[in-house]
């Protein structure tokens, strides 16, 4: 047992510092300097408190979007529409904190609900086409993540405009999610997050009603041959985790970026779905590697400023690292291959011992 | 509306529906083996870059279609490799290869051309107008007067359906996507089918890249294909994972962007992300009404572990 | 077991304590300026990315600055690429378009020393730190219009708009009412391609447009309007009768159907800035490009489709213009 945790820590780690190696071959085939380019990496995540605080805010809507996707695919439900939801929750949040017409903390607290609902209805709706009429959710929360992303274009180009450009009027000041340090711009949203991380830990792993929900991901017909309603489950699966997401674009729009614009929230549950496998669907681990995931955005923005490669050597790269940890990651999973490195280790063992 | 004004419509509706019928293709042979490829915009995005240097620097536009159809088999092996032979989240590999392709593809047009403010042209192939029929009053520019492409494209579908439908090796196909261990023990190689499947998938997807780059228009951009890889994978579903029902749903939602495009111009009242929802939306609304019945391919999104206890 | 861990730690260590030697300190001596731009579509997309970027080039060549850029990222990296110019102790951020104007604000606030300049940014943007650069949409879209409503035969005159920006709309507005007031006749087509680089959309536009009876084209939509005027060179055929004008850069020559082009000269706005930057009087202003301070003019004309007549009188409205006497 303790065995197969080590190679769940070793393989992924293994796997992205490979990708980083090809990405520094390509570095230097392109004539820059690859250790001052990995030095601009660190010193752009970590250079100042203002760098740090960056990895912070960057991390905080993938740790909504991660937890989202790992409380789904725990139920066994293949959750692909982290994107829509957390949209969607953004996109209450705003229409809410425009709308009411006063500000304040209430305020706030009202459009994270919203959000959060707004995040869950949207979850719902794959989950009943789902359980009601038995449709592939991979399939129906990508349609509904295009829909959610076009109809916030309608929202910033038409609906919530305002005046000149294609984006809608900021979120009021008093509305705005406070920040946790007054220099930084790291805001309590992120210790919603945390918390959040935490409590589905908990009831993941430490309530009964999270060890049903897992036995229904783990297998659907014991579990209904065990009288659990797996509909029920499933259904459940999908509002929490389209709450999680929406909750994430709530306090994203309410903290970090203020107003719906052309671009807003592209990648986020994408990068959810690949931060949740890669970290083994394990809450906590899935918090880390979302901050290892920000920590490389903003790391290698600094890099790609520093070293003048074209962006997309970078977006090469940040490829390459999922490819490879993923890679890694579902690796373990094959036979063949889990027999061989358990018997890798058996060996070596039993000569060092 | 006039009556040239409707035949406009109509064969702007089959020009778009072209590309889309390609990678609609290409994801219905990747699906009926089990694997869904969501990676389509990446696999189109090197096709069109590979296809237009290669009618760029050889001014074959023929030449250009088939090294951006090779383009996207050799991308599409990444996707393979990760989820046949590694068993891999199929999803996760697609959304990979959408943001590695695009990438590699704008690094390489940099490196060829630089910066310059205005864009590289290639030729452009020529439309070959079949003798006699396309003198067909209406029909006959809408289906007689296109480039080899189109028609090939339409030949590809029959090809798709009677191979599905009519021969031995397509149930065997068929029968990968649905009941892989059942296949196996029946002595279909399910591993060698998926590769098949994905060599067929790259090709095809590189190939509608290509035909915007080297039919459609003539030059390359970023970003060119602009999301038509997500809507040929809806084109996929609503057509019922068939070659004629992707046809019509390619023509469908063609048709719908066309009419779009025509009913901005002197109004600007209507959204126009309204009617770019409707590929998703109608896919939607299919799928509710008829259900499970038209689910796909059982296996389809989940890994195959050849040895599996 | 241990070994594979030790050897892991091992590699990572090596990998940072590299990475610390690597970073030299910056070669001492003259301060060189350097000015770095961002961007959210490709430098090399033939249109608004490469305009910018090229005019960005040729002011910082005119000032003796160096130059840098990040193109094609995403909304959500906007303000970490402009911290992290920031940071390696770049001069002046050009942020070309209105989009970049929160996460520029953002960021300015963080970083005083820094200046910052905003291309279409609105008036009310500059701070201690922060200039605008505004050309007039209203010249530009004016400028077209005269040279649409003495060319056009149709009377029907087309507008294709990468999305509904502010400056898109008042070019449109003013293509159309000076058109008119040269022709009252003319109507104005017009849409929105909703993107900026789907060159297949521009392409069905301008065919739908020319079906509509257009003959002659304005646009604002980068590299959609290459496939715009793609599309006008089949309509055309071997002889020209539907005509494109261009902009931002002088097209001529790029499509047989370019008869003229609307130049904005970014190069020039952001010359003003770097000068400012330099003397330290950056600042709480907006630059107006227009006709009277030369940033925006008249490109060359093609004289195979314009004849010299026709030249003469369309250099004679564009002064009315500039003069303010042609009447709206």
């Amino acid at each position: 047992m303790q065995k197969t945790k080590v190679l769940n820590l070793l393989i992924p780690t293994l796997s992205v510092l490979l990708a980083f190696l090809i990405g520094m071959i390509i570095i230097l085939c392109l004539g820059s300097n690859p250790f001052q380019a990995i030095g601009y990496l660190v010193k752009g995540a970590f250079g100042s408190a203002t760098n740090f605080g960056n990895t912070v805010v960057r991390a905080m809507p993938l740790l909504f979007t991660g937890l989202c996707t790992c409380f789904a695919y725990r139920c066994g439900v293949f959750n692909l529409g982290g994107e829509g939801q957390f949209l969607s929750g953004a996109m209450a949040a705003i229409t809410v904190s425009l709308l009411i017409g006063s500000e304040g903390w209430w305020v706030t607290i009202l459009a994270m609900l919203a959000g959060t609902v707004m995040g869950g209805l949207w979850g719902l709706l794959p989950g009943l086409l789902k359980t009601w009429r038995g449709l592939n959710e991979m399939i129906t929360t990508i349609m509904f993540n295009y829909v959610a992303a076009l109809f916030m274009g309608y929202l910033y180009t038409t609906a919530l405009r305002e005046g000149s450009v294609p984006q809608t009027a900021p979120v009021p000041d008093m509305t705005k999610i406070g920040r946790v340090f007054p220099d930084l711009r790291i805001t309590w949203g992120i210790a919603v997050a945390l918390v959040l991380g935490v409590a589905v830990w908990y009831f993941l792993f430490n309530t009964s009603k999270g060890f049903q929900l897992r036995a229904v991901g783990f297998n659907q017909t014991a579990s209904s041959y065990n009288g659990l309603s797996v509909k029920r489950y499933m259904l459940a699966a999908f509002v929490v985790s389209g709450a999680i997401a929406g909750l994430g674009g709530a306090c994203d729009i309410l903290g970090t970026q203020f107003r719906l614009i052309s671009g807003y929230g592209g990648g986020y549950g994408f990068d959810g779905v690949a931060i949740a496998l890669i970290a083994q669907l394990h809450p906590i681990a899935t918090m880390i590697v979302a901050y290892f995931f920000a920590v490389l955005r903003v790391g290698s923005t600094t890099m790609q400023v520093g070293t003048g490669v074209p962006t997309s050597v970078i977006d090469i790269i940040q490829a390459l690292v999922i490819i490879f940890a993923v890679a890694g990651s579902s690796m373990q999973y094959l036979p063949k291959f889990r027999a061989f490195m358990l018997n890798l280790f058996e060996k070596k063992e039993a000569v060092s011992e | 509306m006039n009556w040239i004004a409707v035949s406009d419509l109509l064969i702007s509706a089959v020009r778009m529906a072209t590309p889309l019928l390609f990678v609609a293709l290409a994801e219905l042979y990747s699906e009926r083996a089990g694997l869904v490829n969501i990676g389509l915009d990446g696999l189109m995005s090197f096709g069109a870059l590979v296809g237009f240097l290669a009618c760029y620097w050889t001014g074959n536009p023929f030449l250009g279609v088939l090294c951006g159809a090779l383009g996207g088999v050799l991308v599409n092996m990444i996707y393979a490799f990760c989820t046949v032979t590694l068993a891999g989240q199929q999803i996760v590999y697609g959304m990979a290869i959408n943001i590695f392709a695009p990438a590699l593809a704008s690094f390489i047009y940099r490196v060829v051309f630089g910066v310059s403010s205005t864009l590289a042209q290639a030729t452009l192939m020529k439309t070959v107008a079949i003798p006699g029929l396309k003198d067909i009053p209406f029909l006959g520019k809408l289906l007689f007067d296109q480039t080899p492409m189109v028609y090939a494209v339409y030949l590809l579908v029959v090809v798709t359906a009677v191979y599905f439908n009519r021969t031995k090796s397509g149930l065997n196909y068929k029968a990968v996507g649905e009941y892989p261990k059942a296949a196996e023990t029946m002595g279909i190689n399910v591993i060698r089918h998926k590769y098949f499947a994905s060599v067929i998938c790259g090709f095809l997807a590189g190939m509608g890249g290509a035909y915007l780059t080297t039919c459609y228009v003539n030059t390359y951009s970023d970003g060119i294909v602009a999301g038509r890889g997500f809507i040929a994978l809806a084109a996929v579903i609503f057509g019922r994972w068939s070659g004629s029902g992707v046809l019509m749903a390619c023509l469908l939602f063609g048709f719908f962007d066309a009419l779009q495009l025509r009913l901005q111009i002197g109004t600007d009242l209507i959204p126009y992300q309204l009617f770019q929802m409707i590929p998703y939306v109608m896919t939607l609304i299919a799928l509710t009404l008829f259900g499970s019945r038209i689910a796909g391919p059982k296996a389809k999104g989940k890994p195959y572990y050849r040895e599996e206890r | 077991m241990k070994k594979a861990l030790a050897l892991l730690l091992a590699l990572c260590l090596a990998l940072v304590a590299l990475s610390a030697c690597a970073k030299g300190p910056e070669a001492p001596g003259e301060k060189t300026y350097r000015v770095a731009m961002i961007c959210d579509s490709s430098i090399s997309d033939g249109g608004w990315g490469a305009a910018c970027y090229n005019g960005m080039v040729a002011a910082a060549e005119k000032r003796g600055w160096e130059t840098a850029y990040t193109d094609s990222i995403d909304q959500s990296a906007y303000a970490d690429t402009m911290i992290s110019y920031c940071d390696l102790g770049y001069d002046l951020i050009f942020a070309p378009g209105n989009q970049y104007s929160d996460a520029v604000k953002q960021v300015a606030a963080d970083y005083p020393d820094v200046c910052f300049a905003v291309l279409n940014g609105a008036t009310s943007l500059p701070t201690e730190n922060i200039m605008s650069m505004l050309p007039n949409a209203d010249q530009i879209g004016s400028i077209a219009g005269i040279i649409a409503g003495l060319m056009s035969k149709s009377n029907v005159i087309g507008f294709i708009g990468g999305m509904e920006l502010d400056t898109t709309k008042s070019k449109l507005a003013h293509f159309e009412s000076a058109a008119q007031v040269i022709n009252p006749a003319i109507k104005a087509v017009s849409a929105y391609a909703g993107s900026f680089n789907d060159t297949a959309k521009g392409m069905e536009l301008a065919a739908s447009m020319i079906n509509e009876g257009a003959d002659v084209f304005f646009g604002d939509a980068s590299a959609v309007d290459s496939g715009a005027r793609q599309a006008i060179d089949q309509a055309n055929g071997d002889t020209v009768r539907i005509i494109d004008i261009g902009q931002p850069a002088d097209l001529l020559g790029q499509n047989p159907c370019v008869a003229c082009s609307v130049v904005t000269d970014n190069a020039a706005m952001l010359a003003i800035c770097l000068e400012k930057c330099e003397t330290g009087t950056f600042g709480n202003e907006v630059v107006f490009g227009s006709l009277e301070n030369n940033c925006v003019y008249l490109g060359k004309f093609n004289d195979a489709l314009i004849d010299a007549d026709t030249q003469a009188k369309i250099l004679d409205y564009v002064k009315q213009l500039q003069e303010g006497t042609f009447s709206k």
